[in-house]
């Protein structure tokens, strides 16, 4: 893909890279990623895939921006209450940067949709809140081999883990094994949650699809990233695929077509 | 400095013209340029940016894209312009 003067310039600082270039850039642009969510964690993700050049954007959310949701949620702002997260990000994402092809999700992912949703994805990006839609989302990338990236944040404290079906790396499922029936109250609006740390999530998130599509440096496979920012700890925390898991094991299956997620509406109390 | 190595007949080398662009943008051009020839290929950058001169061989030595073969600068100009070039690695 030849690229334009004015897209030589935009990205000027990251096609000086070894790691990027031209090349590089080209395939950022050519390439497809899915987000879901546009809280906390989607949008330090949104902001930097579109700012990167990623070509085509599709972005997954339900929800309308809230007065609570403004000291973490940062691609929504004061003017945008009671709009819907997608047409707020839209409005920002699309100045940020034209070359960006955003298209828009305003529905929840359910297991009768996931993969419909999700086909075509180079790279998922989970930045629910809620863990039964990440579980869904591991479940529907593991079965049709979509790399993918979850996190997870709470308090001062978050979480992370990049999954590679076709390299066979640890799943979500490998880790945390069944959560249906996981007290789902605790959330960031039972908890409490500092808007910074979704900020490093979400940029991490960001960051291992950037690192996935380039083929550079090494992701955060096989291990869970952990981060306290209250203790300053940045721990990696090794995990090992379980063979028998069965999202993604060597016998796994469609679980999205047999299991209940039990997704329901978040806990967060809307005015 | 003149370090003359190897080229190719005239015709196989390529040009591109670069004045008027000032750092990074003269790596940036030179890069992408480089990106699409094959080892032993030869370039010819024309630049009027003189710390391009150091810039842009510093760039593709780290980078191990290409080896500077010559800088000369081009006679008889109001401004100063020079022809650096490069063979790709």
């Amino acid at each position: 893909m030849d690229l334009s003067e004015e897209q030589l310039i935009r990205y000027s600082r990251q096609i000086i890279l070894k790691e990027v270039g031209g090349i590089g850039q080209s395939k950022l642009l050519e390439s497809r990623i899915t987000l879901i969510g546009l809280g906390a964690l989607g949008s330090p993700a949104a902001y930097y895939l579109t700012a990167a050049g990623i070509g085509n954007l599709k972005i997954i959310d339900f929800d309308v921006v809230d007065l609570s949701n403004l000291h973490r949620q940062i691609l929504h702002f004061t003017n945008d209450l009671g709009q819907t997260k997608t047409s707020s990000a839209l409005r920002k994402l699309s100045e940020l940067n034209p070359d960006c092809n955003i298209e828009l999700v305003k529905d929840r992912i359910t297991a009768k949709n996931s993969k419909e949703l999700l086909k075509d994805s180079d790279f998922v990006i989970e930045g629910s809140d809620n863990i039964a839609t990440k579980m869904l989302v591991n479940d529907t990338c593991s079965y049709m081999n979509i790399p993918f990236v979850i996190a997870g944040v709470l308090r001062f404290q978050g979480q992370i883990i990049t999954v590679i079906p076709e390299e066979k790396t640890a799943c979500y499922r490998c880790v945390f094994g069944d959560v249906s029936g996981v007290d789902n109250s605790m959330s960031c609006s039972q908890a409490g949650v500092i808007g910074l740390i979704p900020a490093i999530l979400g940029s991490l998130e960001a960051s291992e699809a950037i690192k996935y599509l380039l083929n550079i440096g090494d992701l955060l496979i096989n291990q869970i990233l952990y981060i306290d920012l209250s203790q300053n700890r940045f721990d990696s925390i090794k995990v090992v695929r379980n063979n028998n898991c069965l999202a993604c094991g060597d016998n796994k299956e469609d679980l999205a077509n047999k299991l209940n997620y039990d997704i329901g509406d978040s806990c967060e109390e809307k005015i | 400095m003149i370090l003359v190595i190897a080229v190719k007949k005239k015709s196989d080398i390529k040009n591109i013209d670069i004045r008027g662009k000032v750092c990074p943008m003269t790596f940036v051009h030179t890069k992408i340029n480089l990106e699409k020839m094959e080892a032993g290929d030869i370039i010819d950058v024309i630049l009027d940016f003189a710390p391009a001169l150091d810039n842009i061989p510093k760039s593709c030595e780290t980078q191990e894209l290409a080896q500077l073969i010559s800088i000369k600068e081009i006679p008889n100009k109001e401004k100063k312009e020079w022809i650096m070039r490069l063979k790709k690695l």
